[in-house]
């Protein structure tokens, strides 16, 4: 009989159970929505901040230090690293957070009579190897790690189309200087001999970069007759805000006691990628470039702030709009349910009976909802970041809670009403 | 006239008080609705402010150098610090440099100003103090590690050079002058005696210098000269950055502004994503209160279709029914403006304080389009039932159809 007359209502009153099951879906949605947004924006965001280029370097371990205290020969050079170094770097525990990577050296070169800096560098480079079995490999370069370069004339140098490796990029301010343009050849005299670099590109950097040329690695170890051995390696990963742990850990790592150490080396926080690549490149040092790992931090705290208040303030919303449609769509049935009062149905029968069919219609829009929100988080995704959002498997979970905590919160003052009916009363009309 | 006004008005008043509980379920529906708008769009237009002065973190982003050979002169530098509104220049540090050694080892000394070095370059890490008068220092850490200088050691940068007739002796303590023995030649040290207040971490190139005040550095190089670099921290876009960089390169010929492009440029690719990130939060909710709103509005009217058919047996026409029920929706639509948009206001200066420590800039053009849009809207979503509610035969309705 019980389920009977919930069926009878579907079928009877399906306009005004439709419209609950609407507006539950509708703040299922907002809720799915905007709690996957919150949930993603930090990542989100932190991809955009990696456009300010890289938040950790990698140089060779304190070579004055080792050089002066123990007084070596000179031909030992205590002041590179080892190129290969760099294949290092992917197989570390946060390498998949290792968004761009570049090795650097340099050196100073002749140029029309005017000494210039020379820096050797990847541009779009492919990194392939293999070790332990598995294969590695990363398209990486200052493509990536100088976006803001501005590029006045010619173009990036593309290391996959161009052949061999005398190739160059001028800064904007030696380009004008000399009356350089793309297309052009200069001629370099290094240490170690001279060398032709055709230009490919004339770039403006904003900074002292302006003054320099960029070629690449083979370029510079030929004329500094330092082959396979580079200067520094610039690295761009995806971090986590810097927490008191993290400050903990930065002092020195071995105070941590054993859960803190196992915590701090299982999050992306820079010290502890600095320290995973010191554990790969033993000769290294590396260490976060404040200016750019401390701002990200900063801002990405504040983003996730924002977002996580305009969530909940999106939720409040949502909560309200649902169970006020649900008081009244309650409300409108008090007829209904005078007369089930009238031919005797005790309080009881009838809170169950509203409950179980407003539960059932929230739980079709709270499906409904999930759905539809997992769109909205799409849309705003493709709009803002150019890229989905991922859906966290939580946010089903909380939705679901949520739904059914409001939806049974929002019959309250309905029921209550329903319980204080008078059967004669309304069914004669009045209200 | 009068009395069909008045009656109108009792109609209207008397239909919100009897109908409470309904008539506050529909409030709360527009108000929450209101709330929304007016807060979000507040922080909407606040956002990029705020999120601007966070993004000062990353330091300078303009820079001005001495366009020629020689330095950047107190006045031009002032002119070109006038170009820029004040409200939006964080703050400025000229650079001074000077040739010295120390410990018998060359360094570089930078003579900065430590009250706005914070403002200019807030990543700096200091282990130690930031020094705070002449004679303190504060050392770069490769500078450090190189000639292991600690926080509170006293060390001494020595200018060394040739004394000839025309140099200015007045300004040399005496016993920093000395007679080689077998040139003939007279030579100075001039020293600068430095005590370590902390050491400088950064992780970049700054922390290759040692750092003093300005007037140490005119001490130390016996000349009063200008600045070699200044460092700008303004919290504007770049388009409005490169505008004042134009006006002080084409007035200010002695100096050359440059943006930091680095800084900038990702400043406001940033700053645009976020922006547009609270714009489709925002229209994603509205519009989903907007239905919420219509469908409460929906059912607050079908409900009342006996009503409408008691008011059309009594010889109400069509006309003053919508007339009726549309007053009382923009009357609903109008208090819950008002209220959603205080309530949203207060709702963007609590996310303000909170997540940027500072209050909320007040967008009084967000209070009219407030109001006026729940007006609208809750107009709107009354129109629809309405309509098909008066086309109700009074006598089916009555008879309890």
């Amino acid at each position: 009989m019980f389920l009977r007359m919930v069926c009878g209502t579907f079928y009877r009153q399906w306009k005004k159970m439709l419209m609950i099951a609407l507006t539950v879906a509708l703040g299922a949605s907002i809720a799915t929505a905007m709690l996957n947004v919150m949930l993603g924006v930090g990542d989100k965001i932190n991809e955009e901040l990696k456009t300010y280029g890289s938040n950790i370097t990698v140089v060779p371990q304190s070579e004055s230090v080792i050089s002066k205290l123990y007084e070596l020969d000179e031909d030992v050079r205590y002041d590179y690293l080892k190129e290969e170094s760099v294949n290092e770097l992917l197989t570390i525990f946060w390498a998949n957070n290792i968004v761009d990577f570049a090795p650097e050296t340099d050196t100073t070169v002749t140029l029309d009579g005017n000494e210039v800096r020379l820096i050797g560098s990847w541009f779009n480079h492919h990194l392939e190897f293999i070790k332990k079995g598995t294969t590695y490999q990363r398209d990486t370069g200052l493509v990536n790690l100088r976006s803001w370069w501005d590029i006045k004339s010619g173009k990036w140098l593309d290391e996959q189309e161009l052949n061999g490796t005398d190739y160059c990029m001028v800064g904007e301010t030696l380009a004008n200087e000399k009356k350089l343009s793309a297309g052009d050849t200069i001629r370099v005299k290094g240490e170690h001999g001279t060398k032709e670099l055709e230009i490919v590109g004339i770039f403006e950097s904003g900074d002292d970069e302006d003054k320099c040329i960029f070629t690449t690695v083979t370029a510079v170890q030929e004329l500094t007759d330092t082959s396979g051995l580079i200067k520094k390696i610039e690295v761009s990963a995806i971090t986590s805000p810097d927490d008191e742990l993290a400050v903990k850990a930065a002092k020195n790592p071995s105070l941590l006691t054993g859960d803190e150490y196992d915590l701090w080396y299982c999050t992306a926080y820079v010290s502890s990628i600095c320290f995973q690549i010191q554990e790969a490149v033993p000769e290294a040092a590396a260490s976060a470039v404040r200016q750019i790992a401390d701002s990200e931090g900063k801002i990405l705290e504040k983003t996730e702030l924002l977002m996580s208040l305009i969530t909940l303030m999106s939720l409040i919303g949502a909560t309200l709009g649902i169970s006020n449609l649900v008081t009244s769509g309650v409300m409108e049935r008090s007829q209904e349910l005078a007369l089930l009062k009238a031919v005797g149905a005790k309080n009881g029968q009838i809170t169950r009976l509203v409950l179980t069919e407003t539960i059932l219609t929230a739980v079709v829009g709270a499906v409904a909802g999930y759905f539809m929100g997992y769109a909205f988080a799409q849309i705003i995704g493709q709009t803002v970041f150019n890229s989905s959002i991922e859906m966290n498997g939580m946010v089903a979970f909380i939705v679901a809670v949520l739904i059914v905590l409001v939806t049974l919160v929002g019959s309250i003052p309905a029921i209550r009403l329903v319980l204080r009916l008078r059967p004669s009363e309304v069914l004669h009309g009045g209200h | 006239m009068n009395k069909k006004k008045r009656m109108f008005i009792r109609m209207i008043t008397a239909s919100l008080v009897r109908r409470r509980s309904r008539m506050i379920v529909a409030l709360l529906a527009i108000m929450v609705g209101a709330t929304i708008l007016s807060g979000l769009g507040m922080i909407y237009y606040d956002v990029p402010r705020q999120m601007s002065s966070q993004f000062r973190s990353y330091g300078a982003n303009v820079i001005i150098m001495p366009s020629g050979d020689g330095f950047i002169q107190e006045q031009a530098l002032q002119t070109a610090l006038g170009k820029f509104p004040d409200a939006e220049l964080e703050g400025y540090t000229p650079y001074r440099y000077e040739n010295t050694s120390i410990h018998n080892m060359p360094v570089t000394l930078a003579g900065i100003n430590f009250d706005s070095i914070m403002k200019t370059s807030p990543y700096w890490h200091i282990s130690g103090e930031l020094p705070e008068q002449d004679g303190q220092t504060l050392v770069g850490a490769k500078v450090a590690d190189k000639l292991s200088i600690k926080t509170g050691d006293s060390i001494s940068a020595v200018n060394s050079f040739e004394v000839t007739d025309s140099t200015d002796t007045s300004r040399i303590p005496d016993y920093e002058i000395y007679t080689d023995p077998k040139t003939g030649e007279k030579h100075c040290d001039h020293a600068l005696d430095l005590k370590v207040t902390g050491i400088l971490d950064t992780g970049g190139s700054e922390e290759e210098y040692v750092y003093v005040s300005l007037g140490d550095t005119a001490y130390l190089s016996l000349a009063d000269r200008g600045y070699d670099i200044v460092e700008i921290s303004a919290a504007a876009t770049q388009d409005k950055l490169s505008e004042y960089i134009d006006n002080i390169n084409s007035s200010v010929r002695s100096v050359s502004a440059k943006l930091v492009k680095r800084v900038t440029a990702s400043e406001s690719s940033v700053l645009t994503k976020l922006q547009s990130l609270v714009f489709i939060v925002t229209a994603v909710v509205l519009i989903l209160t907007m239905i919420c709103v219509a469908t409460t509005m929906t059912a607050v009217i079908a409900e009342r279709r006996r009503e409408i058919g008691l008011r059309k047996a009594l010889g109400a026409n069509n006309g003053s029914i919508v007339g009726q029920f549309l007053s009382e929706g923009l009357v609903l639509g109008g208090i819950g403006g008002i209220l959603g948009a205080l309530l949203g206001y207060a709702f963007a200066e609590i996310v303000s304080v909170n997540v940027f420590s500072s209050s909320i800039m007040f967008q009084p053009l967000l209070i009219p389009v407030t109001i006026a849009s729940s007006v609208i809207v809750t107009g709107a979503a009354c129109l629809i039932p309405i309509r098909s509610a008066v086309e109700v035969d009074p006598a089916l309705v009555l008879k309890g159809e």
